[in-house]
């Protein structure tokens, strides 16, 4: 009996080092991975964001003829024009551009693409929508709980709250509008939306990937406002650059 | 520990290289572990439709 109790209470010993080995290794370990990715690739932002702005399309000059819709035939007035500046996503994994939430004290660098890998690296842009400041609904991951928890606080954004976000194009301020709670698979919250919209997804809630914490923030300042703005007016077509 | 290290082969020197790559497997065993269990706490918050 005494050597069926010795060997439960060692087996139990080896169970607690193991859970406290994988809560260090969560709390600690991916922390310390993720900070010295992150100041690594502060230090190279302005060189990226340099290269990246070199590749980038020309800007386009949107002009808007305004017609009254129930006279037709009378004359239309060209309003001035508009600059549209568009930006595309980089390779999975490049640097994108940096996000700033100044009320929750999140500053990241944020990259191409949300596999496991890059999401380990920082926030991540998901592939398929527009890149932060262009039309649509530009959608960015993050962790909650470890490789440097940049959402850890998300929960606490109220509307209002600002969300400025640097890329290639610019500095893109946007204003929280919603806060929701969704299923890990409702790609609702991703379709794309008129005007220029800035979704983050994170897990939720903390220490459960269960169910995703949504914040839609709309588009207040930046190149592309003018152009998003006539977009919410319908006055102009726009096809997504993703 | 001293019933793994006298169940192990050869002299000590030899000993002591086997402990180092069972240490070697163990840790990674462990990272992988840790890895997959940690997705369970902390995805990434990627919406996967």
């Amino acid at each position: 009996m005494r050597v069926i109790v010795r060997r439960v209470g060692w087996g139990l010993i080896w169970v607690a080092l193991l859970v406290f080995a994988f809560l260090a290794y969560q709390l600690f370990v991916t922390d310390f991975l993720n900070g010295r990715v992150q100041a690594e690739a502060k230090a190279e932002l302005s060189t990226e964001l340099e290269e990246r702005r070199v590749e980038l399309p020309d800007p386009e000059v949107v002009t808007i003829e305004d017609t009254a819709p129930d006279e037709p035939a009378a004359p239309t007035t060209t309003l001035a024009p508009i600059t549209y500046v568009p930006e595309v996503a980089g390779e999975q994994g490049s640097t994108l551009g940096r996000m700033v939430i100044p009320s929750i004290d999140v500053d990241e660098v944020i990259f191409s693409g949300v596999n496991a890998d890059t999401l380990k690296m920082g926030p991540g842009h998901m592939p398929g929508t527009p890149v932060p400041g262009q039309p649509g609904n530009a959608v960015i991951s993050g962790h909650r709980t470890t490789y440097g928890r940049p959402f850890y606080d998300l929960d606490l954004l109220e509307g209002g709250d600002r969300i400025e976000v640097e890329t290639a194009t610019g500095r893109h301020v946007y204003e929280v509008r919603r806060t929701l709670i969704v299923a890990p698979d409702d790609v609702q919250v991703i379709q794309p939306l008129v005007g220029a919209w800035l979704t983050l997804t994170t897990c939720h809630p903390h220490f459960s990937a269960a169910e995703r914490l949504i914040i839609q923030a709309e588009l207040v300042e930046g190149p592309n406002l003018a152009y998003a703005n006539i977009l919410v007016a319908g006055d102009v077509h726009h096809e997504e650059n993703t | 520990m001293r019933r793994i290290w006298g169940a192990l082969p050869g002299p000590t020197p030899v000993k002591l290289l086997e402990s180092l790559v069972l240490l070697v497997v163990v840790l990674v065993a462990l990272f992988f572990l840790f890895e997959w269990a940690g997705g369970l706490l902390d995805s990434g918050g990627a919406i996967t439709g």
